[in-house]
């Protein structure tokens, strides 16, 4: 069990990561990354329903029937949804409207349901909460790159603020879900040339 | 001869094929009226442009033994030739980049691609820096020299014939006096070019036809109905804007287009009949650009359709 704690606590960012290699949650990557300020609410998001969810799963895993653990996950799974979108309405009620459908989406990302199936429906809970919060930060880490390259080259500021001067050509492809497409297949591009050749090297 | 000079700077030399020859030869009146239109600039774009064209395909085929193909001046002089005059250089260059990157080499080179990397180019553009690419047309200088004396035209911008209704149908218009893209002005130079692809056969008659009947089967219908004052008259129409540049040198592209004949048909009666809605009835002026890459998105799909189509025939015939 030492063994396998220690796999999943190693954060690797470029191999085992879901985006770069299952391309698994690409639909939040392209919707909600125009703005590096949404994109870390809805990664935080994101990381809570995750980690969370696994976590009370794997509690439950032993008395939930096999007939309807899909059921049941994605009812445990809504639940936690709806409490970010309420705390954000309470708390934060200007960034729900930018973010306002995506934050239902966070349901059927397919990484929460992926992990939960593969991973907390059958290890122990503590595990299980790492590795929610595992994949969630490693998300969040190619969401938050691909929001800083979009908001810097479409809108020239960073967090709400002008960075660039006024010599920036804004990139309009940038604003739209095409740019988020192309920075994705770059970016994928070259963290799979990186990491297949160490893996070759190793093996 | 430039192979000669490539070997002497030790890099790789150039795959020349024939029919990328002839479409470079055919291409160069389009080049002489925009020096000619506006200034001698665009010949030094073409230039700069076809460099980084040359250096983003070797990057790709560094490691390998194959040469990088002639197609890809061709598709570097084209996106060039599309472009308003006064764009930025480095625009031109992001451009062409991501032509040649995302619209051919990502596909695995010549051959191999599904759109029409010249054109992938120029939405990329277009998309990318909207207000350069739509806003600004600086129409050609006056006098008998023009462009030949003056390295780029002053921003004195003029409508072009496409979105201004009132210009009549002149001289100028078939010559290539009026703003526009720098290669697409003059009709005359472009025709020329693609009569010579017609006559050596390096450009698919069938398409050219086609394209052509469709698309002035559509304008006359659209005219005659008179749907709104936007209409030109169908003759107008063809020498306007990038429709003839768009019939000779993109639709026939032979990797992008269909290989089968009923296909081919399909595909130039798309594009022609598209062109024309585009213009008349969206935000565009122009439509030549999205009709081919859209009839492109269909190109796989008929020529498959139309070949299982022929074998199921071969075999009912022969049982």
């Amino acid at each position: 069990m030492l063994k396998g704690e220690k796999k999943i606590t190693t954060v690797n960012l470029g191999k085992d990561n879901p985006v770069f290699l299952q391309i698994l949650g690409i639909c939040s990557t392209l919707a909600v990354t125009n703005y590096l300020k949404t994109t870390m609410f809805m990664c935080l998001g994101i990381i809570f329903v995750l980690s969370l969810s696994n976590l009370t799963i794997s509690f439950f895993r032993k008395l939930i029937p096999s007939k309807i653990k899909r059921v049941i996950s994605i009812l445990l799974i809504a639940s936690y949804v709806t409490i970010v979108d309420i705390l954000l309405k309470t708390y934060m009620p200007d960034i729900l409207k930018q973010l306002a459908p995506y934050v239902g989406i966070i349901i059927a990302n397919c990484i929460i349901m992926g992990r939960v199936e593969t991973f907390a429906l059958n290890n122990k809970p503590i595990i299980s909460f790492i590795d929610g919060l595992r994949c969630g930060i490693v998300y969040s880490f190619v969401l938050l790159i691909i929001a800083f390259i979009r908001e810097l080259m479409g809108n020239a500021t960073l967090w709400g603020y002008p960075v660039l001067g006024d010599w920036w050509v804004k990139w309009g492809i940038m604003t739209m879900a095409s740019g988020a497409f192309f920075l994705l297949a770059i970016f994928v591009w070259i963290v799979k040339n990186k990491f297949t050749k160490e893996d070759n090297g190793v093996e | 001869m430039v192979n000669k000079f490539l070997s002497k700077l030790k890099i790789n030399n150039i795959a020349w094929s024939l029919s990328m020859k002839r479409v470079l030869w055919a291409l160069i009146p389009s080049i002489l009226s925009s020096v000619y239109f506006f200034g001698w600039r665009s010949l030094f774009m073409i230039l700069i442009v076809n460099i980084f064209a040359y250096f983003s395909e070797y990057l790709f085929i560094k490691n390998s033994n194959k040469k990088v193909h002639s197609s890809v001046f061709v598709i570097a002089t084209l996106f060039v030739l599309t472009l308003p005059p006064s764009l930025p250089l480095g625009m031109a260059v992001i451009g062409v980049i991501f032509a040649v990157i995302f619209g051919k080499m990502v596909f695995g080179g010549f051959g191999r691609n599904i759109f029409n990397p010249a054109l992938l180019g120029r939405v990329f553009v277009c998309f990318t820096f909207g207000p350069y690419m739509m806003g600004e047309w600086p129409a050609p200088p006056l006098g008998v020299l023009k462009g030949f004396k003056c390295w780029i035209v002053d921003g004195l911008t003029m409508a072009t014939p496409l979105t201004d209704n009132s210009m009549a149908l002149s001289p100028d218009l078939i010559m290539g006096n009026v703003s526009g893209s720098l290669g697409e002005t003059s009709a005359l130079a472009v025709t020329i070019g693609g009569i010579y692809l017609y006559w050596t056969k390096s450009a698919n008659r069938r398409i050219i036809n086609w394209v052509f009947i469709s698309a002035i089967f559509m304008q006359t219908l659209l005219w005659l109905l008179n749907i709104n004052e936007q209409v030109l008259d169908p003759f107008r129409a063809i020498c306007a804007g990038g429709f003839l540049f768009g019939l000779f040198f993109m639709a026939t592209d032979p990797i992008t287009a269909p290989k089968h004949k009923e296909a081919q048909i399909l595909y130039s009666v798309f594009i022609g009949v598209m062109t024309i809605l585009i213009r008349n009835f969206s935000f565009w002026p122009e439509g030549v650009m999205f009709s081919i890459l859209l009839a492109n998105v269909f190109v796989p799909i008929t020529d498959y359709y139309f070949k299982s189509r022929k074998k199921r025939k071969k075999i009912k015939n022969a049982s």
